[in-house]
């Protein structure tokens, strides 16, 4: 059965420095594990405008209106520390 | 010895967008990066350079002859053009101080630490470009790379004690223990909102005054978007400079015309230095694991990006309020020649290291993220020409004589207007430097409770 693709927003203060790490490396780890996701980049007060039909937020900073999308709030991908508990994180709520 | 020199030469004049890569692949083997990423990565900051360098082109061709339009019949002289930090960063990273900057900076945060002068590791390695960037106008201004470097890294050391000093009100605001933001552009404004905070809790009134951030981020939500900022921005300057001058035909076309280049600008600019920040990556990894594996068991900050500070609804809040506030002073303020434009979308960058000190109130923010605005534009004044050298000499080629260059939150950054006025009389400007430098960490250390508590800790 085909199924469509997970969709992961990941946000930070401009959409540029922090987001592009955590996208980047959020993509490597899950293609590791076979996973597919489209990743999409954002400011973190975009986030309200930007969230629907997302499966999961990632962020590095506050966010607000995200709704019922679930939203993790992390810097381990900039620091390395957790990093593997934030990515089984992101597997097990996009299954 | 000249073979040496006249190889450098031919390295540096095949221009940043060939020079960077080579410079970021052989600094990221270096570290401990596979080849194969490396080079990927280094081909990446190429094609960044190329894109920024697009998109500056853009931006200069289209706001350059209508700001000059404006100001021939508005007689409001804004003919200094702020282009973002995006093209800074893209104009530190291809002055061939940042290949220097890397490295020494990196090296002076381990002796900083092992000698337990600092507790922060700063691996955000692409933020040393604020360094590497207020080191390259001191060396325009002085000629003298050496000079650069060390101004540099002056400017680094100094946000190593800033972060070391906001750590606990950052960790407390923020709700993650361990780290700090050594960042030069948000964290040098730390000072400025000890020192206001202090002077408004004296003030009977405004010290009790408090606004609600979330109220003010749905009314002006808008203006943060940047495609927003360009096209209004755009829009106006181009009416100024060309409503009416000829047939309606003419003029009003290329005033819509000119509108969507600038949206353009601002959307695509940061798209552009993605690129760029991609290709660093590797080496920015590989320098974290170096400097972590370095760092043993004891108490250490993880200094970090302040993005990730700039999500605070406080911060974001008054940002929204800066943009017109910075509009309005660049016209009012007598002197004034810059046209505050690509760093409107970057204010919360200046604005989100003084949450923590004032505690997330908006109306201390905002009053002093106006007051410190003003030093900030003449700065950019006095420092344009700098950076238009700089600019010019990272390969950046923009029209013969159409513009001067700046950007808001470097180019009129305090500690980057103090280097290169510190530089006219280089020793004995960077010893004071030092010397208030040394004396204010040194009290902060045997004091550091009190200090922390200033800068917006709370013990409960």
């Amino acid at each position: 059965m085909m199924k469509g693709k997970k969709r992961i927003l990941v946000a930070c203060g401009t959409a540029i420095a922090t987001s592009t790490v955590v996208a980047r490396k959020i993509e490597e780890e899950l293609t590791k594990r076979g996973i597919d996701v489209v990743i999409t980049q954002c400011k973190a007060a975009e986030v309200p405008s930007k969230v629907d039909g997302q499966d999961l937020v990632v962020t590095t900073t506050f966010v607000s209106g995200t709704g019922n999308v679930p939203v993790i709030h992390t810097v381990s991908f900039l620091t390395g520390i957790g990093m593997e508990q934030d990515i089984e994180k992101i597997v097990e709520y996009l299954k | 010895m000249a073979t040496i020199q006249t190889i450098v030469q031919f390295f540096l004049d095949l221009g940043a967008s060939v020079f960077l890569p080579v410079i970021i692949f052989i600094l990221a083997l270096i570290f401990g990066a596979k080849p194969g990423k490396s080079i990927r990565a280094a081909l990446m900051v190429g094609v960044g350079f190329v894109g920024i360098n697009l998109v500056l082109g853009l931006l200069v061709n289209n706001m350059g002859p209508a700001a000059k339009a404006m100001v021939e019949r508005s007689g409001v002289e804004l003919s200094i053009i702020d282009v973002g930090w995006p093209a800074s960063a893209a104009i530190a990273f291809g002055s061939n101080l940042a290949a220097l900057v890397i490295p020494a900076g990196i090296l002076l945060n381990l002796v900083l630490l092992f000698t337990r002068v600092t507790k922060t590791i700063n691996i955000d390695i692409w933020n040393f470009w604020h360094f590497a960037f207020a080191g390259a106008l001191v060396q325009a201004v002085t000629g003298n790379i050496w000079y650069g470097l060390i101004s540099a890294m002056i400017f680094a050391a100094t946000m190593l004690f800033f972060a070391d000093w906001t750590a606990p009100a950052v960790q407390q605001l923020m709700g993650m223990p361990g780290i700090s933001l050594p960042h030069g552009a948000s964290t040098s404004m730390v000072p400025f909102a000890v020192i206001v905070n202090k002077i408004i809790d004296l003030i009977p009134g405004l010290n009790k005054m408090e606004a609600d951030p979330e109220a003010i981020k749905k009314r002006f939500g808008v203006l943060g978007e940047p495609v927003f900022i360009g096209v209004i921005i755009g829009l106006a300057i181009a009416a100024l400079g060309y409503a009416g001058s000829g047939p309606f035909a003419t003029w009003f076309p290329r005033v819509l015309q000119s509108a969507i280049s600038m949206g353009a600008v601002m959307v695509l600019m940061p798209r552009m230095v993605a690129l760029l920040m991609e290709g660093l990556i590797p080496l920015s990894e590989a320098a974290r694991e170096f400097l972590q594996k370095r760092a043993g068991g004891r108490e250490i900050y993880l200094g970090l990006d302040s993005a990730i500070a700039i999500g605070h609804p406080a911060s974001i809040a008054t940002s929204l309020l800066m943009v017109p506030v910075v509009l309005v002073l660049a016209v009012i303020l007598p002197g004034n020649r810059v046209l505050p434009f690509g760093d409107l979308a970057t204010i919360p960058f200046m604005v989100c290291m003084m949450i923590p000190v004032v505690r997330g109130n908006v109306v201390r923010a905002t009053i002093t993220s106006t007051i410190i605005m003003i030093p900030t534009l003449y700065i950019m004044n006095a420092l344009a020409a700098a950076q238009t050298t700089v600019a010019r000499s990272a390969s950046f080629n923009f029209p013969e004589g159409a513009s001067t260059i700046t950007s808001m939150v470097d180019g009129g950054n305090f500690l980057a207007g103090i280097f290169v006025w510190a530089a006219n009389n280089f020793w004995i400007g960077n010893a004071i430097i030092l010397a208030v430098l040394v004396i204010a960490w040194t009290l902060y250390k045997k004091n550091s409770a009190t200090w922390e508590r200033v800068a917006g800790y709370r013990e409960d």
